[in-house]
């Protein structure tokens, strides 16, 4: 368990908007045992060499969040990142604020895009006045129902896995992995009476504007894996009010595509997805692409046992009718 | 080494140049590839989302066609490797199992879970083996400098993946030094490359191409090479449209995995489809120094 | 100037549940606190809240418990209504959303805990605490009032004895502000960061206690300090008595269930200072396991299995895992006792008034007195909420009726000259070199045992410290979210709340509870049976009496 101190070379991100003209780094190095987390070297950094650098953190145990930062590029907390396996694969430790979220001093970042974000899905049960909540009792709830939440009930709002997200990074009409993770507990708790209208609103801000990376999922300390409770809205919320966005038209296209060669037939899925008119915007575009690659408006030729495909689609739609969703 | 070939369907159509190379990989390394004309799409994701069990039966299907010819299955696609290996690892659960195997059956399909899929990545590095690679160069790609772009779905979720690191893997860096180019690290190498949302809002899809570009640019890549022609889609063929979204030019080549391996094994651009690329390769070849 | 009816301060369960009470009456509410609402410490609280609705369970069987858990110290009266209370307020709690485990009959499911007769400790895994933190600030986001985050309380202003307002530093942009308000509601929580090895985050530092006391609030039984038997070695991250709630054991060195020899009866489920004590003393004679971060007994779960450890202990897994790198599946958990939580605070009635008029306070920053000499596990979680409301509702109805505050810039200028005097010195003392004395003393002289000798000195040395930090100095010269200067602030109230706990463990000749005198081994009812007050004074702590409210429990030997 415990093994002899190593050198730990720091780099941290020191930054004062509107003092410093730029960002710098500034080099530390200590010596600790490798399953120090890195938290207690910039708490010993403070404390005997540098009282100037800035960070959150409060319960060092991995439960408040406070002190989520890039470690090495990857989005995480630092409580709970031990320095050894750090300078194994980088031989340093490069220390950063988190990403998307402008800095207010050295690692401290503004948080209230993020807020914002979770604060937009309405994050508190809405109960329908017409079925109140048993008066002085709990509302019953199965651990079957408890299950349907998954880990979502573990989100510590650390941002981490917001950091992570490209698409956060490049659109600010992407509510984040952990909104919509925070929405999925909301539309899977049987005491809310809302699940449609979440689902049908979600739609159109942004939901499908998720790459499915799963950056989220690995960058989240609690095992949320916001990406997976992603995937679960878009079909939950197909099947709350069918292909209304580009985003579900062309899930639900891919889907119907497929049937019919049960390989991708491509132009048709474009057409699928945008609709004709939509199409036109793509023609410059389309027209270079079809100049080095003619395939793409070519009718693929339908896979063999394609008649397996159909009943498999069949049997399954049977499935669910009978099953009730 | 005989593998079930499961090309994907880009490959097929307009990613036909990934399919031609990697022939050409395989017959210089003795790897037969059994074609299997029943094979269907994986899904690419959007099945997925779409319907969670359908996807699982689908790719249980193909993967049921692999096992009855007693054959583990070769991807080379970043996207078919995940879905594949995700819907093995859904037909652990006795729900979704049921529900799939409830579709097969009546098909006098049995699924048994007996074949591997593996993507070509994997297989050359470990099934051949970086030794026997090194030994098959013919002309090293000296003085090209390359940024590797794994493309998501090869590794993560990482414990459903269950292969590299989901942040810092070293495969394909390790095997592009192997051919003799110079592998640069740059964090968006394991980023997004934005297909996803490319028929959502495309100037998001591009942005986040873009930015991948300009990261690896800016760490010194003459090129970039993908395991995924749907990342190779997002970032050679709208490209375009990327580089205007970032506000900077590109011109960056991206070359699919099995072309860098056949370039250096001695292939000429013709034997792998370079001239169907949007952006055009040729900066980057010239790179390469000179042999002796 | 900045104005409020009613100023909550601190944004734990307590504060959240004050301010939702307030605004609920009708009032203009701030909530003032040092992190973001979601980052209090009550989210740490793993075990679970109890309360009495099982069958076989009655609110008469919480009230004995909690009365005896208190070492007959907490006042009848008062643990009366929380016991009543409870159920109604688990409710409500599951009424906001709370998302708790749940039993097979799809009822609340409730484990076991120390010193309890009944398994009335109702749970979310073991992440209660984060679980009722979530579901009370979604409710709470639904109303309307004003968040101060990341703003420290630095005094009250108080004026003939009554509050007019408070001073606080807002962090993000560095400026002293003053609010002028009605009624305070304190509700910052404890100050275990006293002590070195504590399971406490290192925002507990007391700043409300010390604030309160410094307006002339009296402070109530400083000296009752729990400390919890399993905290992990080393970080002293808490290990959920759920853990033995759940079946876990404690052994010594040779594999003995130690736990026999001092709590025949119920063994690991024995009150929290029960089992602290016997931890100690096994090392202390030797039958400890040695290692580099001091001796230790181990807690085994390994008999368990691993479907319900890692279902219903999921977190602590994750803890042992990640932060001392055992799996508690397969292996022992080191752990050893570590400060955990003040039974003592700011001395309020069963409504939250403190001797103060206009100001409040609730939680673990308040001392009602509930717990008395020791608290129960279940029990803190069930007073935060409880209190809460109490305080914020008293709050709300003395802002009704109370006069326009009377607050001037003089005393925004009074107020922080001499925390601005921290940084244009030149030289002076370190904060962080103070405070880490100051830790190193609280474990030596005022730890789970503790004597004359030992008091003495350590009254001696907390006081050479506060001399010495009265020439604090801060280095850094940004305004913006300086660390340094809080540092400075919040080792000035912990200096403060320090003396006053030697000051009355010192003067209390007697043990009861978790307070244990090696040279006064007995609890003394006929002399002791009655709380400590203490209120500043230029010469330090000056301690009085206040007798403890008995309705139906006489006193009897405490044994487990």
């Amino acid at each position: 368990m415990v093994a002899g101190p190593i050198s730990v070379p720091l780099e941290v991100y020191r930054y004062r908007p509107g003092v410093d003209r730029a960002p710098t780094y500034q080099r530390y190095t200590l010596d600790a045992a490798p399953h120090t987390p890195l938290l207690s070297l910039l708490l010993r950094i403070r404390a005997e060499t540098d009282p100037t650098l800035s960070l959150r953190y409060s319960c060092r145990s991995s439960i408040c969040g406070s002190c989520a930062m890039r470690i090495n590029s990857r989005s995480r907390l630092a409580c709970e990142t031990p320095v050894g396996p750090e300078i194994e694969r980088h031989g340093r430790i490069v220390v950063e604020p988190m990403a998307s979220q402008p800095v207010v001093r050295d690692l401290v970042v503004d948080q209230s895009p993020f807020w914002q974000r979770y604060n937009a899905i309405e994050p508190h049960l809405k109960v329908d006045p017409r079925h109140p909540m048993p008066e002085g009792q709990p509302n019953p709830m199965t651990p079957a129902e408890v299950e349907r939440f998954h880990d979502t009930p573990r989100c510590i709002a650390c941002a981490a896995c917001y950091s992570a997200c490209p698409a956060v990074a490049a659109d600010p009409a992407f509510p984040g992995p952990m909104a919509l993770a925070k929405l999925y507990r909301f539309v899977v708790d049987p005491r809310d009476a809302a699940h449609q209208d979440r689902l049908v609103r979600i739609q159109t801000e942004g939901l499908w504007l998720c790459l499915r990376c799963h950056l989220c999922t690995e960058a989240c300390p609690k095992n949320v894996r916001p990406s997976e409770r992603i995937r679960d809205l878009k079909e939950m919320a197909i099947a709350a009010q069918g292909a209304t966005e580009h985003g579900s038209r062309h899930a639900v296209g891919f889907k119907e595509n497929l049937r019919t060669a049960g390989t991708l037939h491509e132009s048709r899925l474009v057409r699928q997805t945008f609709g004709v008119a939509g199409m036109l915007g793509q023609l410059p575009q389309g027209l270079r692409i079809w100049r080095k690659k003619p395939e793409v408006l070519h009718r693929p030729k339908p896979i063999e046992g394609l008649e397996e495909l159909e009943k498999i689609y069949d049997a399954l739609d049977a499935q669910e009718k009978e099953g009730g969703r | 080494m005989k593998f079930a070939y499961y090309p994907g369907c880009v490959a097929k159509e307009t990613g036909r140049e990934l399919d031609m190379a990697t022939r050409w990989v395989a017959r210089a390394l003795g790897i037969e590839l059994v074609e299997f004309p029943k094979f269907a799409c994986c899904g690419s994701g959007f099945v997925d989302e779409a319907n969670e069990v359908l996807n699982v039966a689908i790719n249980a299907r193909n993967l049921a066609i692999a096992e009855a010819a007693g054959l583990d299955l070769l991807t080379i696609c970043s996207t078919c490797q995940g879905m594949l290996t995700l819907a093995k690892l859904r037909m652990n659960d006795p729900v979704v199992r049921a529900k799939v195997d409830g579709a097969l059956r009546p098909l006098g399909i049995t699924y048994r879970g007996s074949s591997d899929v593996t993507h070509l990545l994997r297989v050359l590095v470990e099934k051949v083996g970086l030794p026997t690679i090194r030994a098959r160069v013919k002309r090293p790609l000296t003085g090209m400098k390359v940024g590797a772009f794994y493309g998501c779905h090869l590794l993560r979720p990482a414990d459903e993946m269950a292969w590299e690191s989901p942040e810092e893997p070293h495969a394909f860096e390790d095997l592009l030094a192997v051919l003799g180019a110079e592998p640069v690290q740059y964090r968006g190498r394991v980023m997004c490359c934005g297909f996803p949302v490319q028929f959502v809002k495309p100037e998001t899809a591009g942005r986040v191409a873009g930015q991948q570009i300009l990261d690896a640019k800016q760490h010194g890549a003459h090129a970039m090479a993908t395991p995924c022609p749907l990342c190779h889609i997002s970032l050679d063929a709208y490209q375009g449209p990327a580089a205007k979204l970032v506000g900077q030019p590109l011109d960056m080549p991206i070359f699919h995995l099995p072309q860098v391996v056949a370039l250096a094994f001695g292939a000429t651009p013709e034997e792998i489809g370079l001239s169907r690329h949007l952006v055009p390769t040729a900066p980057a070849l010239a790179k390469i120094v000179a042999r002796p | 100037m900045l104005r409020h009816e009613v100023v909550v301060v601190g944004a734990g369960l307590a504060g959240q549940r004050a301010a939702l009470a307030a605004v609920e009456a009708g009032r203009d509410v701030a909530l003032l606190t040092k992190l973001h609402p979601l980052r209090s410490h009550s989210g740490a609280a793993q075990g679970g809240i109890n309360a009495a609705v099982g069958a076989g369970d009655s609110v008469e069987t919480h009230i004995f418990d909690t009365v005896k858990g208190s070492d007959y110290l907490g006042d009848q009266d008062a643990i009366e209504f929380f016991c009543r209370e409870a159920g109604p307020t688990v409710v409500e709690m599951e009424h906001f959303g709370t998302i708790f485990s749940r039993a097979d009959d799809g009822s609340l499911a409730r484990r076991p805990f120390g010193g309890a007769h009944f398994p009335r400790t109702i749970y979310a895994a073991d992440r209660t605490g984060l679980a009722l933190l979530q579901a009370l600030w979604e409710r709470l986001g639904k109303e309307h009032f004003t968040l101060y985050a990341e703003w420290d309380v630095t005094s009250l202003i108080v004026r003939d004895g009554k509050l007019q307002g408070l001073v606080a530093l807002d962090r993000t942009r560095g400026e002293f502000q003053e609010i002028a308000a009605k009624a305070v509601v304190l509700a910052t929580g404890p100050a275990g960061r006293i002590y070195a090895k504590t399971t406490n985050a290192h925002s507990c530092t007391g700043d409300g206690i010390a604030v309160a006391y410094d307006a002339g609030a009296a402070l109530k039984d400083m000296e009752f300090v729990q400390f919890h038997p399993t905290a992990l070695l080393e970080s002293s991250i808490l290990i959920t008595e759920g853990a033995r709630g759940e079946g876990g054991l404690l052994k010594n060195a040779s594999g003995e269930r130690f736990m026999f020899r001092y709590a025949p009866n119920v063994q690991e489920l024995a009150s929290r200072d029960v089992v602290s004590r016997a931890i100690v003393t096994e090392v202390k004679e030797g039958r400890g396991f040695p290692g580099p971060y001091g001796g230790y007994v181990h807690l085994e779960l390994m008999h368990l299995g691993k479907e319900k450890v890692e279902s219903r202990l999921q977190e602590i897994c994750d803890y042992a895992r990640r932060f001392a790198g055992i799996d508690p599946v397969t292996e022992p958990i080191p752990v050893y006792p570590a400060q955990h939580y003040m039974m003592g605070g700011i001395g309020t009635d069963v409504h939250g008034a403190t001797n103060v008029p206009g100001l409040f306070a609730a939680g673990e920053a308040a001392c009602v007195s509930i717990h008395g000499a020791n608290r129960l596990g279940g029990n803190s979680l069930l007073e935060t909420l409880v209190f809460g409301r109490e305080a914020g509702k008293a709050a709300a109805a003395f802002a009704a009726t109370a006069p326009t505050p009377q607050v001037h810039d003089a005393d925004l200028e009074g107020a922080t000259a001499p925390l601005r005097a921290w940084s244009s010195r030149s030289d002076g003392e370190d904060p962080s070199a103070l405070r880490a004395e100051m830790q190193r003393t609280m474990e030596e002289c005022a730890g789970i045992y503790r004597n004359e000798a030992g008091l003495l000195e350590g009254i001696r040395r907390i006081r050479a410290l506060r001399q010495r930090f009265a020439n604090v100095r801060v280095v850094d010269r940004s305004t913006v979210f300086n660390l340094n200067l809080t540092d400075a602030l919040e080792t000035g109230h912990m200096l403060e709340l320090a003396e006053v706990i030697l000051v009355g463990a010192f003067a209390r000749t007697e043990s009861r509870g978790a307070h244990s005198r090696t040279d006064y081994p007995k609890r003394d009812d006929a002399r002791w049976m009655r709380h400590t007050l203490a209120r500043r004074s230029t010469d330090g702590p000056v301690l009085d009496y206040a007798p403890v409210g008995f309705t139906r429990f006489e006193p009897t030997e405490r044994v487990y």
